[in-house]
């Protein structure tokens, strides 16, 4: 196993990874920007870098400073979190390059997913169900109203090379294809460098399913299950749950199986992510997949009862996965909500500042409450990154009870000093439609549309 | 330490080079890169579809589409010398590709040359240079130990300019001598025979491990046409040397079939059966991966003005896997920019001739120009070289170059020796090399990089090259010196002589200017291919592929032990 392993990542995830790091042995040393230098969580770490200014493509996407800190600081592997540099192939292949293990998948899987038309294309050919659409990329208009034709309306126009909702133009019958094609090319052209277009049966609503996935690099594979993410603000996820409320048993056997093919077909080795898009009608399709450990991990670890970062660095140091799918015994029901410091009430405006007070009881039951957090009272909360500051996971038996226990915790929990989303999730929490299950992507449960 | 340290080059095109000038020198190549496109379409068509209609007549294909079915589906054929007598004629006729169609094609995922009897133009038989450019091809096969495949359609020669190609050194009959020589050093060689095979043509398979016929199929030494008695006993060639003789009776070949395409399907069988590719080893873990700044933007970093200058820097990360690279030496020599990069996961040394202007090592504070050699850069080049040579890094000599420097210090710096000492490394080494002349390929320079006197497996240029012994205007100077000044301008003030001496000079100018065409050089075996700066990329992933797919004849070091680390640690600089 690594001795000493370099955290290319901050805040909660880098917490995260080190707390693994030490239940294995390893020395975990930790990369800072000038402002987060001296953070107070940086204490879990045994070394410290500093990568360059605040701003994170000064330094934490720094790409040759992370592997020279890497080196520097004798670190055999490295973990890249989420978000930064862990979904960069160019960025996996200097690691290793460089004689330093990159926690995560090959670079050429990477690849594959990283791109909407590539995906689709390794997805169709593994037998995967995808989206009905174009097969590769639009040629010309001529081709979106051929393909659109055969789909049939309405269509969404997507742009390959974009993302996180940007880039998309519904079109409800030919003539608007034909306008929006040519607009839709241009802005994707000026905001991410490449026109390229492709189009997919427009499905309204449905509900966001993803399978959580860990192979090994001998080819094994195992999922641990589905997280529903439909609770949603501008394609941020909210609230996590896992089982979902809308899947029987055997869809749910159907599903994984259908994650692990995808993982196999492409190479994956680690952690990963399938997503799926489960629609009115209840087909099920492959959306993309994540290749990465993600925010919401945790809650398929207590349904799963494994550790999935340990599993994550085993793997990286070419173990064989130990557990077989019979082995993986799912329980209970975990439900997790993204505490953000943002202001619901004034349109989410990102809110920092210093924690008066920061306190999640862990005993008001009935179930178990885990927090994921870097922070604690007295600390301040950074202007310059994503604003996530904590996950609170409940567990429980029932899906009832863990809706219970995450509410009777986030009732009593103490956050002053910054305004945060807690409002929002205790009103989506409490909801009607959250509580029967009924929920889908097309809005948030017990929240007004007019207040996001 | 004996890691490869490649790291990240290039930047954002947007970054060094503005839109307008980007454009504009795109504009300008799409310009050259169609009349490549023209011209290339017009070799392939042989003597015209009426000929090819001939040759479907007789239920046979054309050499072109035999090639076609016999490679990879999703594999592109790389031709060589397609442009072998372009404009030169013979009386009335033309010979499109020198009637003989020589390319890399990939087989069974294995690269092979190929080498095609044009059918379409003269029956398939040999023009002048049709046997030198046959040679060329097996010579880049024997190099590589690649496999051969002779598509045979041969009449011989093409008898009004015998004397142009029978008697010569590097006349037909050398062409089975190559034979010999590929056979003498262990390299497959596959022949299918698919029809009028006289003479030389009757030759060219036999040498081959495996020779398939067709029913159509004849070899011969001489054609029934000279057979005493042949016309009264009703003999054609077929009868005399058709697959019921030479399969059954004689044994000079091994397998009958009925048509075309089952010589082909057979064929491939027989490809699949030879070891596969070691490049798959060879990429030591690594997967092929495209350069991470975009290729297709090399179609505007070249200004076709070779006087106007780029960053060569940004055509390499243009060309690396992943625009990764390590470059050697760095601080030394900078007119030259030379490292290692990967290419589809292989390994491969590169170098490269900087443009623009650089600071002066010998006198601080001064600049001079680049596209020129200069001391360190030669002794850098030549230590790259031999380091490469010994690990058995394949090399790629990108030229866009004026030549040495000049004058009292470029000679008391000794510029002969070090010249000669990289001469002397390129001449001896054994590491698989090839160049590409970029744009200008002037004088000592076009030598000391490895230009085609030192035998490069393959030397292409793109369609911006200029390849001659000085630029036209220092060859006009050269001429006229006598008639010049100090800073050449002509001395005379006599109107009527200075109109003449400028006539005369811009004469010497053009005249030089027409003979740098890279389509004139191409004619004559100058250089191997015509390419757009667009193809690089994919030619460089065949030369790496094809590097490192045969073993056991060359040396191939792991990484961990190359000379170059020993060099690099040498010359970096103290802590």
């Amino acid at each position: 196993m690594f001795r000493r392993l370099l955290i290319a990542n901050r805040g909660e995830v880098a917490v995260r990874v080190a707390r693994a790091c030490r239940d294995l042995g390893i020395s975990p040393v930790g990369v800072a920007s000038e402002s987060d230098l001296g953070a107070r969580w940086l204490g879990c770490m045994d070394d410290v870098v500093c990568l360059g200014p605040s701003a994170s493509r000064e330094s934490y996407l720094k790409m040759e400073r992370v592997v020279q800190a890497a080196l520097q600081q004798g670190c055999a592997a490295l973990h890249p979190g989420w978000g930064f540099l862990s979904e960069n192939p160019r960025f996996a292949a200097l690691c290793e390059q460089h004689g330093v293990m990159f926690v995560g998948p090959p670079s050429s899987a990477m690849e594959v997913m990283g791109r909407k038309a590539p995906a689709k294309a390794a997805m169709r050919a593994a037998g995967v169900p995808v989206i009905p659409g174009s097969v590769g990329l639009l040629a010309s208009v001529d081709e979106a109203v051929a393909c659109a034709r055969e789909t049939g309306y309405p269509v969404i126009l997507k742009a390959d090379a974009g993302g996180g909702g940007r880039g998309m133009r519904k079109c409800f019958d030919e003539a608007q294809l034909r306008a929006a094609f040519v607009q839709a090319s241009a802005e994707a052209e000026s905001a991410f460098g490449s026109g390229a277009l492709y189009l997919e049966k427009y499905l309204e609503g449905g509900r966001h399913i993803e399978v959580q996935v860990m192979a090994d690099r001998f080819g094994a594979c195992v999922h641990l299950g589905e997280r529903e993410c439909s609770v949603q603000r501008n394609h941020q996820k909210l609230v996590e749950e896992s089982p979902s409320p809308v899947l029987d048993a055997p869809t749910r056997a159907r599903i994984g199986g259908i994650a692990v093919r995808a993982a196999q077909s492409i190479g994956y080795v680690g952690a990963g992510t399938v997503e799926f898009l489960r629609a009115d009608d209840g087909a099920i399709y492959f959306m993309e997949m994540n290749t990465r450990l993600q925010v919401e991990h945790g809650v398929s670890e207590l349904v799963a009862g494994l550790d999935l970062v340990h599993l994550q660095l085993r793997v990286a140091a070419n173990s064989r996965l130990a557990i077989s799918q019979e082995d993986v015994k799912l329980s209970g029901s975990a439900v997790e909500v993204r505490i953000n410091a943002e202001d619901p009430a004034n349109g989410f405006r990102p809110s920092p500042g210093t924690l008066a007070a920061f306190d999640f009881p862990l005993d008001r039951g009935p179930g178990a409450i885990r927090v994921d957090t870097h922070m604690q009272a007295g600390d301040s909360v950074s202007p310059h990154y994503d604003s996530l500051i904590a996950k609170v996971i409940a567990h429980a038996p029932t899906r009832e009870s863990a809706i219970e226990t995450l509410l009777a915790c986030l009732r009593h929990a103490r956050v002053e000093g910054v305004a945060t989303t807690l409002p929002l999730h205790l009103a989506v929490l409490d909801s009607r439609e959250f509580r029967a299950g009924t929920y889908d992507t097309r809005s948030i449960p017990g929240w007004p549309a007019s207040a996001r | 330490m004996a890691k490869v340290p490649l790291f990240p080059i290039g930047r954002a095109r947007e970054a060094f080079l503005d839109g307008a000038s980007f454009e504009r020198n795109r504009t300008a190549l799409g310009a050259l890169d169609a009349t490549l496109a023209e011209r290339r379409a017009k070799i392939a068509a042989g003597w015209g579809a009426e000929y090819a209609e001939r040759v479907h007549k007789k239920g046979k294909l054309t050499a072109r589409e035999r090639i076609e079915l016999l490679k990879d589906a999703d594999s592109r054929v790389f031709e060589v010398l397609a442009f072998v007598n372009h404009g030169r004629k013979f009386g009335k006729l033309e010979s499109p590709a020198a009637g003989v169609v020589t390319a890399y094609v990939r087989v069974g995922g294995r690269w092979t040359m190929v080498i095609a009897n044009d059918n379409t133009v003269a029956s398939g038989s040999w023009w002048p240079l049709s046997p030198e450019k046959i040679e060329r091809a097996q010579q880049m096969a024997l190099r590589l130990r690649l496999p051969v495949i002779y598509l045979v359609d041969c009449s011989g020669l093409y008898l009004p300019e015998q004397s142009a190609t029978f008697p010569a050194r590097t006349g037909a009959g050398h062409i089975f001598k190559m034979n010999s020589l590929l056979s003498a050093a262990g390299v497959p060689q596959i022949a299918g025979v698919f029809g009028d095979c006289i003479a030389g043509g009757g030759y060219m398979p036999i040498i081959s491990d495996r020779v398939y016929m067709t029913e159509q199929a004849y070899m011969v030494i001489a054609g029934a046409a000279l057979i005493k008695g042949a016309k009264s006993l009703h003999l054609s060639s077929l009868d005399i040397g058709g697959p019921e003789v030479h399969v059954h009776q004689s044994a000079c070949a091994d397998v009958r079939v009925p048509d075309d395409e089952t010589a082909i399907a057979m064929i491939r069988a027989e490809i699949e059966r030879l070891p596969s590719s070691g490049a798959a080893y060879y990429r030591h873990g690594a997967q092929p991966a495209a350069p991470q700044q975009p290729n297709h933007e090399l179609a505007g970093l070249f200004p076709t003005d070779h006087r106007m200058t780029y960053d060569a820097d940004e055509v390499l990360a243009r060309l690396v896997d992943r625009s990764l690279f390590w470059e050697f030496c760095p601080e030394r020599g900078r007119e030259m920019v030379v490292g290692v990069g990967r290419v589809n996961g292989l390994y491969m040394g590169l170098v490269a001739n900087r443009q623009g202007v650089i600071d002066d090592p010998e006198h601080k504070g001064k600049k001079k120009p680049c596209g020129i050699l200069y001391k360190e850069g030669i002794a850098k080049l030549a230590a790259f070289s031999r380091a490469c040579n010994d690990d058995g890094i394949p090399l790629v000599w990108l030229q866009d170059i004026s030549g040495f420097d000049i004058g009292v210090e470029a000679e008391r710096l000794g510029l002969l020796g070090y010249g000669s000492s990289l001469i002397y490394s390129n001449s001896t080494n054994s590491v698989p090399m090839f160049t590409v002349l970029l744009r200008k390929a002037s004088g000592a320079g076009y030598y000391a990089l490895a230009g085609l006197p030192y035998e490069p497996v393959v030397q292409l240029s793109t369609v911006l090259a200029r390849q001659s012994v000085m630029e036209g205007r220092t060859l006009a100077i050269a001429a006229y010196n006598t008639k010049l000044d100090d800073d050449f301008e002509i001395l005379t003030q006599d109107p009527k002589e200075r109109a003449e001496i400028e006539a005369g000079m811009r004469d010497t100018e053009a005249r030089i200017e027409g003979d740098m065409s890279p389509y004139k050089s191409a004619a004559q075996m100058d250089t191997d291919e015509l390419v757009s700066p667009l193809e690089l990329r994919a030619w460089l992933e065949l030369f790496a592929e094809a590097s490192y797919q045969s073993i056991g004849y060359r040396r191939i070091k792991n990484p961990r032990i190359w000379s170059l680390h020993d060099a690099a640690a040498l010359w970096e600089a103290r802590g």
